[in-house]
């Protein structure tokens, strides 16, 4: 049986992965997918830490919802972008300043 | 002295000022007259100064052996003490009077052929006008004051007329050199009145005559007016313009510088002699022969016939200076008297030559230096004329017996011989040399006549030398006529006649002896000149150039207030100007240190707080600058830091 | 009696530069012939006001207003009055300025630059000039006194010649030093003198003729002069009277603070130099007559022999230094040097015949030197250079201005029959005779003194020779048919000049009448009341 810890080391790894690229890529869509590996990286450790109970499917059930929940984000996330890019004509979030002073 | 003699009529009050004022209207009315009509001023002025003369002919006769005639308005007001400005017409005043407007008279006639053609003629005759005005002022002037003003008017004439010929560069020195030796001597005179004025409180002669006790400074205050009379009278150590005046038109050096203007001095000295005390007279004495010594000897060697006359003028009003410093104005008078026909006579003939030979140059296109006596010689053939009246007033000059000269220079010798005292003293060598002088006068005049007209004729003899005009011959004829004995005396060996008495105021004082030992000099003196001097010609530097007096004063005087203006030159742009500048400079350093204190520190300061400020600002607003990404980094790594400070 | 002879003269040009302001830039060259219309006028009004005055009988013509009242609460009452009038001392320089602003005037008719503004300060001038001769309150004749700065100091600086900033600003920095030594001794006056005729409260009045008498001095002030501060080696009114000397020699000018006036002078234009030497100096010895002299008169007599001195050496440099300029102007100013010195001298001496010399010189030295700058200013027009070597032989061209060159050479250098013989004489009298009246200066000084004339012929003869006498040739650039004679404008101009200085060498008595008095009233006064103050406490 693989250890746990090699499961959390993976998740943490694709969780800075996602961090990493949320702080440094400008496209918002690079964005939202670094959001996606963050929740991933949390989807694995669900299913990790899973093992230690393994009379319940808790876990996995927290997966499942959490993917649900990206899904919907991903929709609406994407939904905003696009329409701030025919809006702006860009999807660069730092380029959108039209309310700044 | 009564202010309104009685017998002093109106007409003769109209006559006075006739004679004083046509003069000056000849002055305006000759400057006024435009260029193109300038011929008419050698009607006008001749004209005036006719009337003038003949109104002096008149003023004389009223004058001459009656009480003296005064008249005075108020001037100016000094500190209080009205200055009045007025008329003495004494014996002495009415003679120079006459003597003045009646050689201007002729002057004036001879210079309407004299300077026909000059473009400035009507410039010349308006300042010959204003010349005889001035002179005539000096005359009259009854105040030392008064006379002050026109013993410096006629300066400023003297001044103008030198420098007639604007062109010529050495009349225009000439001029400045005349004018500024006057004006030293001028200034002693003036401190002269200072001193005068300062102890009597009044400048009039006649107040003046009365003070009977001396006063304080008395010897000074007359020694400072002998300075003026030292530049007026061209006495040493002044007498070098007077030769250099020579640059001047020849009519006018007759007029001014032979006949009246140098006489001034003597004039003076003779009116306000009672104020010379007796260490005064024995100065005036000396200088007079010093001078007259100096220039006779100059005179011997001079090649230009102008200097020659020029200083033979210096040497004759020595002769007179010396005179009254003896104690004899009487003879210096007279001799004024006599002096000033011949030597004008002298002056026109010399003139003659000079016109006459300048026109047969120019019909004959040849240039020499007409004036030179090296050049001339036998003239005698071509102008026979100029020749006689040359030998008449020569011969007055060199005091020939039968010539006026002769007996005024009589009356000179036997002033100093009675002067000089029984005992042997200083004196006798004043005698023997007013003697020396005299013999010398005898062998210039006899070597300028020699040269001039005897012998062989040199570079003039291809010209076509002719007689002058009538209009230039006339005045030199009556001048001529004036210097044989006649003026003086019917009796040719005795010079007390109706001149000498009526000036001479003390008892007899004639000395038969004097005047033949004199005649018997000139005799001598002839023979020496003829046997010794015919055939030969002095060279002299020294004598030449007047002792090298003109070279001493240009070191001694000149070079130093040139260095001395220069020197203020300099210490105005280095060192006073120089100074504003350092302290302009100094105050711009310093404003700059402040300057720069303001911007670095003070500024500084303040703009730094101001930066630190924006500085900070600029930080915190980072934070919130809209940026997610950004938000999300700091949030992470207070999260990380959070971590750590929880962990560790 | 009301007379407003003194306000007209000085209101009329302020008036009119007022109303320049609203003279439109198209019009403004027709502004010229209001300010002659102005000048005229007050040459009618100064012909009254010599019919009107009596010499002899002290300051006349007074118009006295309050003007400022000020209760300054422990320090009593500060009271400024408008007090004008005139008497010996100020009217004939009041006749002077309006003659020489005339001629001014007729002279200006050539500036072609920013014409108004010209006017303008002209006019300003004017009235300051006017204003400084007539103010008997301290406080106004110095308001005016300042006032002339500001005018000439642009007149300079925009009309000028190639150096006119450093000219204008050393002129400017010059005077203004000067403006602050007078205004210390101003304050200090102040606060000494109280206005006898207000016996209850302590009124401080800056009235010249209240300070001038020593029972009006409030006792154990700084300048009380029974019981006068001592201020290091000195009294603090031998201290005041210094600064006001130096303020006041400083305009005059006085070797060695004399060096703005060749500058000033050489830069500023023909009109502008000729107020300048002909009026702006004479505020220097008109102020010294007026305010320096009657208010230190123990002062006065205790510096005299340096003043004196002072004023002999300025008439010797300033010959040498006339002697060696190359430049004519700057000869000129140079010989206003020399002859300013007279002024002090005349004033050292403390006779009468000394004073009225220095006044009559202070009057005839305004025309002749007005004179002298015009002739410098009609040879200028033309050629644009002012370089005597650059001349030679002008005589054979210019006949009338060579003869008018020599009219006003000649009255510079002291010929008698022109003006300045009548002045100097009277000073050199004065000056010779102070030792033995009042035991001022000594003789030597005026005996050094006779040297100034002797410079002055040199100088003047010289320059004759070299620019006007020799053959004609004119060198560096001058082109030869810019030489023509004086036109009917310069003529205009130049003869009544010349006029006034013959009338007044040989009539100089009308106006001897009115310096007389004043000379001897001045005299007596300064060593009365000079002798009974004791210098020390």
């Amino acid at each position: 049986m693989v250890p746990v810890y090699h499961f959390l080391w993976l998740g943490a790894f694709l969780f800075c992965a996602g961090l990493m690229v949320i702080i440094t890529k400008r496209n918002a869509i690079m964005v939202l997918l670094g959001i996606e590996l963050m929740l991933n990286a949390s989807n694995l450790n669900l299913v990790a830490f899973n093992q230690l109970h393994p009379a319940h499917l808790s876990g996995q059930m927290f997966a499942l919802f959490v993917i649900i929940v990206a899904v919907c984000e991903a929709a609406v996330g994407l939904a905003i972008v696009l329409r701030v890019y025919q809006y702006y004509q860009t999807s660069v979030p730092d380029e959108v300043t039209e309310l700044k002073d | 002295m009564p202010d309104t003699p009685t017998h002093y009529t109106a007409f003769f009050e109209i006559c006075l000022l006739l004679v004083v004022l046509l003069p000056l209207l000849s002055f305006v009315v000759s400057g006024r007259i435009p260029e193109r009509y300038s011929w008419a001023v050698t009607f006008t002025a001749p004209l005036f100064l006719l009337i003038s003369t003949i109104c002096a002919i008149y003023v004389f006769t009223a004058v001459w052996h009656h009480q003296p005639y005064s008249a005075k308005v108020d001037w100016f007001a000094i500190g209080g003490t009205m200055v009045s400005a007025g008329i003495y017409l004494n014996d002495i005043a009415a003679l120079m009077l006459l003597v003045v407007t009646f050689i201007s008279f002729l002057v004036h006639v001879y210079s309407t052929g004299y300077m026909a053609g000059d473009a400035g003629i009507t410039r010349y005759f308006s300042m010959l006008g204003f010349f005889t005005f001035a002179m005539l002022g000096i005359v009259l002037a009854d105040s030392l004051l008064l006379m002050f003003v026109f013993w410096e008017l006629v300066g400023f004439s003297s001044y103008m007329l030198i420098g007639h010929w604007t062109e010529k560069e050495e009349a225009a020195a000439a001029a400045k050199k005349a004018f500024l030796l006057n004006r030293i001597g001028d200034a002693g005179f003036l401190v002269g009145l200072m001193l005068i004025w300062t102890n009597t409180g009044t400048f009039d002669i006649v107040q003046l005559s009365g003070i009977n006790e001396a006063f304080s400074w008395q010897t000074t205050a007359s020694l400072c007016l002998f300075a003026g009379v030292m530049g007026k009278s061209a006495q040493f150590p002044l007498l070098t313009w007077l030769p250099d005046a020579m640059e001047g038109p020849t009519p006018v050096s007759a007029l001014i510088h032979a006949a009246t203007m140098v006489a001034a001095g003597v004039f003076l000295l003779a009116r306000v002699d009672f104020l010379f005390t007796p260490i005064a007279l024995n100065t005036v004495a000396v200088v007079g022969i010093l001078t007259a010594l100096m220039a006779a000897l100059s005179a011997l060697v001079q090649f230009d016939i102008k200097k020659i006359l020029a200083y033979s003028t210096i040497s004759q009003l020595g002769l007179m200076v010396a005179a009254i410093g003896a104690g004899s104005p009487a003879s210096a008078m007279l001799h004024l008297f006599t002096h000033a026909f011949f030597k004008a006579g002298l002056f026109l003939c010399a003139g003659i030559i000079i016109h006459v030979l300048h026109q047969a140059q120019q019909q004959a296109h040849e240039h020499f230096n007409v004036q030179d006596i090296r050049n001339l010689g036998g003239l005698r053939k071509k102008l026979p004329f100029t020749f006689l009246a040359f030998i008449i007033c020569g011969s007055a000059l060199a005091g020939i017996p039968f010539f006026s000269g002769f007996l005024s220079k009589d009356a000179i010798l036997t002033a100093i011989t009675i002067w000089k005292g029984e005992a042997f003293s200083w004196k006798w060598m004043v005698l023997a040399s007013a003697f020396i002088v005299s013999f010398i006068t005898v062998i210039y005049t006899f070597r300028m006549v020699w040269t001039i007209f005897m012998g062989e004729e040199k570079l003039t003899a291809s010209l076509p030398v002719v007689e002058p005009p009538m209009i230039m011959r006339g005045p030199v004829a009556i001048l001529s006529i004036s210097s044989v004995w006649l003026l003086v005396d019917i009796n040719p060996f005795s010079f007390e006649g109706w001149l000498f008495n009526t000036l001479h105021s003390g008892d007899h004082f004639h000395i038969g002896a004097i005047s033949i030992l004199s005649a018997l000099w000139i005799v001598l003196a002839v023979s020496a000149a003829y046997f010794v001097f015919r055939n030969k010609t002095i060279h002299a530097d020294l004598l030449l150039n007047n002792f090298y007096l003109d070279k001493l004063y240009f070191k001694v005087v000149g070079k130093p207030s040139w260095s001395l203006a220069a020197f203020t030159d300099y210490v105005d742009k280095r060192w006073i100007d120089g100074f504003i500048h350092a302290s302009a400079y100094a105050q711009v350093t310093v404003a700059h240190l402040v300057g720069w204190f303001d911007r670095a520190i003070v500024d500084g300061t303040v703009n730094g707080m101001a930066s630190l400020s924006r500085g900070v600002g600029n930080f915190t607003r980072s934070f919130q600058g809209g940026k997610i990404q950004g938000y999300i980094l700091w949030a992470i790594l207070a999260i990380i830091i959070f971590l750590i400070w929880v962990l560790f | 009696m009301h007379h407003y002879y003194i306000s007209l003269l000085i209101f009329i040009p302020l008036l009119a530069a007022a109303a320049g302001l609203f003279v439109p830039a198209g019009a403004a060259k027709y502004f010229r012939y209001s300010t002659l219309f102005v000048n005229l006028f007050q040459a009618l009004v100064l012909i009254a006001m010599v019919m009107e005055y009596i010499p002899g009988q002290g300051i006349q013509l007074v118009e006295k207003k309050d003007w400022i009242t000020l209760n300054i609460g422990t320090w009593g009452i500060l009271k400024a009055e408008y007090f004008v009038g005139v008497d010996g001392l100020s009217m004939p320089l009041v006749v002077l300025s309006v003659f020489v602003l005339l001629i001014a005037t007729i002279s200006s008719w050539t500036i072609n630059k920013n014409v108004k503004g010209y006017f303008i300060l002209l006019l300003i001038l004017n009235a300051a000039i006017i204003g400084s001769f007539t103010a008997l309150d301290f406080l106004l004749f110095y308001l005016f006194f300042e006032f002339m700065l500001l005018p000439m100091f642009f007149l300079i600086a925009i009309w000028g010649g190639a150096r006119r900033e450093y000219a204008s600003i050393k002129f400017f920095l010059y005077t203004l030093l000067g403006s602050v030594f007078i205004l210390i001794v101003m304050i200090g006056l102040y606060i000494s003198v109280h206005d006898p005729n207000y016996s209850g409260q302590l009124v401080h009045s800056f009235s010249v003729l209240n300070m001038a008498e020593a029972s009006n001095f409030i006792s154990h002030t700084i300048l009380d002069p029974n019981n006068a501060w001592m201020i290091g080696p000195m009294n603090a009114r031998l201290w005041a009277f210094l600064l006001l000397f130096m303020g006041f020699a400083i305009k005059l000018p006085m070797v060695p603070v004399h060096t703005w006036l060749p500058d000033a002078h050489v830069e500023a234009p023909t009109p502008v130099s000729v107020i300048l030497a002909a009026l702006l100096l004479k505020i220097g010895g008109y102020g010294l007559a007026r305010i320096a002299f009657p208010i230190f008169p123990e002062a006065a007599i205790h510096f005299s022999t340096f003043i004196g001195v002072m004023g002999v050496i300025s008439i010797i440099y300033g010959g040498l230094n006339a002697m060696a300029s190359k430049d004519l102007k700057r000869l000129i100013a140079y010989s206003s040097v020399s002859h300013m010195g007279f002024v002090l001298l005349g004033l050292a001496s403390l006779t009468p015949e000394g004073i009225a010399g220095s006044v009559y010189q202070m009057f005839s030295h305004g025309i002749i030197s007005a004179m002298l700058f015009l002739l410098v200013g009609v040879l200028y027009d033309r050629t644009h250079d002012r370089t005597i070597v650059n001349y030679s032989g002008l005589s054979t061209k210019m006949k009338a201005y060579t003869a008018l060159v020599l009219v006003g050479f000649f009255a510079s250098m002291g010929l008698p029959a022109f003006s300045g013989f009548i002045a100097e004489i009277m000073i050199f009298l004065g000056a010779f005779k102070a030792n033995s009246v009042n035991g001022l200066l000594h003789e030597s000084l005026a005996i050094i003194a006779t040297l100034g004339l002797i410079l002055g012929a040199a100088y003047y003869l010289w320059t004759l020779q070299r620019m006007f006498f020799g053959p004609y040739d004119l060198k560096g650039n001058i082109a030869h048919d810019s030489i023509y004679d004086l036109t009917d404008r310069e003529y205009l101009m130049l003869v009544p000049l010349a006029i006034a200085v013959l009338f007044f060498g040989i009539f100089p008595q009308p106006m001897i009448n009115i310096i007389d008095p004043f000379a001897q009233n001045f005299s007596e006064f300064v060593l009365r009341a000079g002798k009974s103050l004791t210098l020390n406490p």
